[in-house]
């Protein structure tokens, strides 16, 4: 074991009490380039050789669509056992309302043959057992009782009351095993809206995210959702720390707990100043689009011919014309225009107070984009970057896909999904690459019911008789 | 917004009045003969992109192509012929098909060549009980005419990493 060497003045340090190379040679010997440190501390593509960090843990999960869900799907990646029940033949609504049908994978399930799980489940659900369950009837509360005894938590997107008026609330359950945290993951939480239901958009428009969302009325602009439903994505990972304290909790306590989460409160948290603002000037904060207001010039601009002019998806055909071009400071700002030509606005606005004025950024931006009108994204991004200034164009997804940085860091890459085959992977390895207990991906989801053999048979102990009996009656 | 057919064919004594809604997802840009949920009459219509260009017209005697997905009876109590039933509406499927041209379009290999469990119909898992599935999807087994059509693509370097 290595032992500390005190010497005299404790404020002193020793170089074999530090992390890292002991002696000069040793240091010499360790030094690798930049690069190669990088990649052998990422180390993507090995993560199944390293440790789970949620090894142990066992979660239920008797959610939808996306928040609910995502709350749970953190602890499958990071390696806790979670069992996600659904609803017999039907499975979870977000299964049927994906977009585009084009994409879906098959089966849902043998009793309907014909349908399939659309893409929009992606994400929301990996490495979980999927068991199918009816668990408001009487005849299968005892299987349920039975996994909460063996589980450390359970998170649930119901209205309130349902799952107290099916014995199953946290009153129940606590009973049952003291030591199960119960999460409510609801719309609006406790207060006078309590039975108000929620989804993305309607937590945006309703915490006020939306308004401060899109480009200003003036500029054709209007409120608008963030895309793909971020707040689902967002709040459902506030309630993974939820999770991960009661566990903290329970480990000092003995005890577990209940949570109570309000998705739209969560995205109120995204509103950044706005709400102190007016609370302490009485101003209500405007759209200001794709510019900084806080920093000018910093911000997306549209050029006037397109990357990929003779493209046939109109994605990279017209919309391959944005920009971002950062030069805020006085000498990079002074640098962009003396590129642009724009002398009288570097000296009509040489400070950064100055610029950052709403009339002097309408000025700015307007300025820029009459700049950028004959040029096309990606030689706005070359003339700035060789002026040394920050810019890098806005990429779609079939860039963002063919990108050389995010496949170098494993952000993005391909896998064999164990049932449906080739896919495209990344939600899983968007973040902590570098810990010592990355995530990791194993499946991205099952049929409905895929795993009642194994979660009912193999860990309960009912019988196969009885598994097909309840199977018969639609129970499971 | 879809475009319907409102039958007004004489039908036992009195007419039919039956309104045939001809969702867009089937009918979009389609040619052929639908027949009235109620009546049974059948019609020939040829759309393009969702608008009506010839028809509907009567074609007695004519085997329907297809039938409406939905039908309702407005000025009868509102009388209704939900999706699938049998000789009547058609049953909704969700069939993907290549840019509404009326061509299934099945998705058996990703973009990089290789096989992709996207299809349809599925053969019943083998392992099943209680609707469990095994593990794993066993192309060659289980889907053996798109292993063959992966084998031949590796055959013409179809198939990349990338």
């Amino acid at each position: 074991m290595h032992r500390l060497k005190y010497n005299k003045d404790p404020r002193e340090t020793l170089i074999e009490d530090q992390q890292g190379p002991k002696s000069k040679e040793e240091f010499e010997e360790m030094k690798a380039p930049y690069e190669e440190y990088c990649k052998a501390q990422f180390d993507p593509g090995n993560e199944f050789s390293k440790p789970h960090s949620l090894k142990g843990v066992r979660w239920l999960s008797t959610t939808m669509y996306i928040f609910t869900p995502h709350s749970v799907s953190n602890l499958a990646e990071l390696g806790a056992d979670v069992i996600k029940v659904e609803m017999p033949r039907m499975g979870d609504p977000m299964r049927h309302c994906a977009p585009f049908n084009e994409t879906y994978l098959y089966p849902l399930h043998d009793t309907r043959p014909m349908t399939g799980t659309g893409m929009g489940y992606l994400n929301a659900n990996p490495n979980e057992y999927h068991i199918s369950m009816d668990y408001h009837l009487d005849e299968m509360k005892e299987p349920f009782y039975a996994l909460v005894r063996m589980s450390d938590g359970l998170t649930q997107c119901y209205r309130p009351g349902t799952f107290d008026r099916w014995r199953q609330s946290y009153r129940y359950l606590q009973e049952i095993n003291p030591r199960f945290t119960s999460v409510w993951g609801g719309g609006f939480g406790y207060g006078p809206k309590v039975f108000g239901g929620s989804y993305d958009i309607l937590g945006q428009a309703h915490a006020g995210l939306a308004s401060i969302t899109g480009m200003h009325e003036f500029m054709g602009g209007h409120a608008t959702k963030h895309s793909n439903w971020c707040i689902d994505w967002y709040s459902g990972t506030q309630i993974t720390f939820g999770i991960l304290a009661a566990l903290h909790w329970r480990r000092k306590s003995g005890l577990g707990t209940k949570i109570e989460f309000s998705q739209v409160q969560a995205a109120t948290r995204c509103l950044g100043y706005a709400a102190p603002l007016y609370g302490r000037f009485g101003i209500v904060r405007q759209r200001w689009g794709n510019w900084d207001t806080q920093l000018c010039a910093h911000g997306i601009i549209l050029c006037g011919k397109s990357d990929f002019p003779d493209a046939q998806n109109p994605q990279d055909r017209l919309e391959a014309r944005y920009a971002m071009i950062s030069a805020f400071q006085d000498e990079d700002w002074k640098e962009l225009c003396a590129i642009t030509g724009m002398n009288d606005l570097h000296d009509k606005y040489k400070s950064r107070n100055e610029r950052t004025e709403g009339e002097a950024q309408i000025e700015i931006y307007a300025a820029l984009e009459k700049w950028a009108e004959d040029k096309s994204r990606s030689e706005v991004c070359k003339i700035c970057q060789d002026a040394g200034l920050l810019a890098e164009p806005v990429m779609n997804d079939r860039e963002y896909y063919e990108d050389e940085h995010w496949r170098m860091r494993g952000t993005v890459r391909w896998q064999d999904d164990p049932i449906f085959g080739d896919i495209m992977a990344h939600g899983s390895y968007a973040a902590g690459l570098m810990s010592k207990t990355p995530r990791r991906l194993y499946w991205i989801w099952r049929p409905v019911g895929a795993d009642n053999v194994k979660i009912y048979h193999e860990l309960l102990g009912y019988s196969a008789n009885k598994i097909e009996e309840w199977y018969n009656k639609t129970f499971i | 917004m879809c475009d319907i057919i409102w039958c007004k064919k004489d039908f036992e004594g009195k007419p039919c009045d039956t309104v045939n809604y001809l969702d867009p997802y089937c009918f979009w840009n389609w040619e052929g003969t639908v027949n009235c949920a109620e009546c049974g009459t059948v019609y020939y219509i040829h759309m393009i992109q969702g608008k009506m260009y010839r028809g509907p017209e009567e074609r007695p005697g004519e085997k329907p192509d297809t039938s409406p997905l939905y039908a309702d009876k407005p000025l009868d109590g509102y009388r209704f012929y939900g999706a699938g039933i049998e000789g009547r509406t058609r049953p909704f499927e969700c069939l993907p098909r290549h840019i509404y041209l009326g061509v299934p379009d099945m998705v058996k290999f990703s973009i990089r060549g290789k096989p992709v469990r996207g299809w349809r119909p599925q053969p019943p898992d083998a392992s099943n009980a209680g609707g469990s599935y095994g593990f794993n999807w066993d192309v060659e087994r289980l889907s053996p005419d798109v292993w063959e059509e992966y084998q031949k693509k590796i055959k013409n370097g179809e198939v990349t990493e990338w």
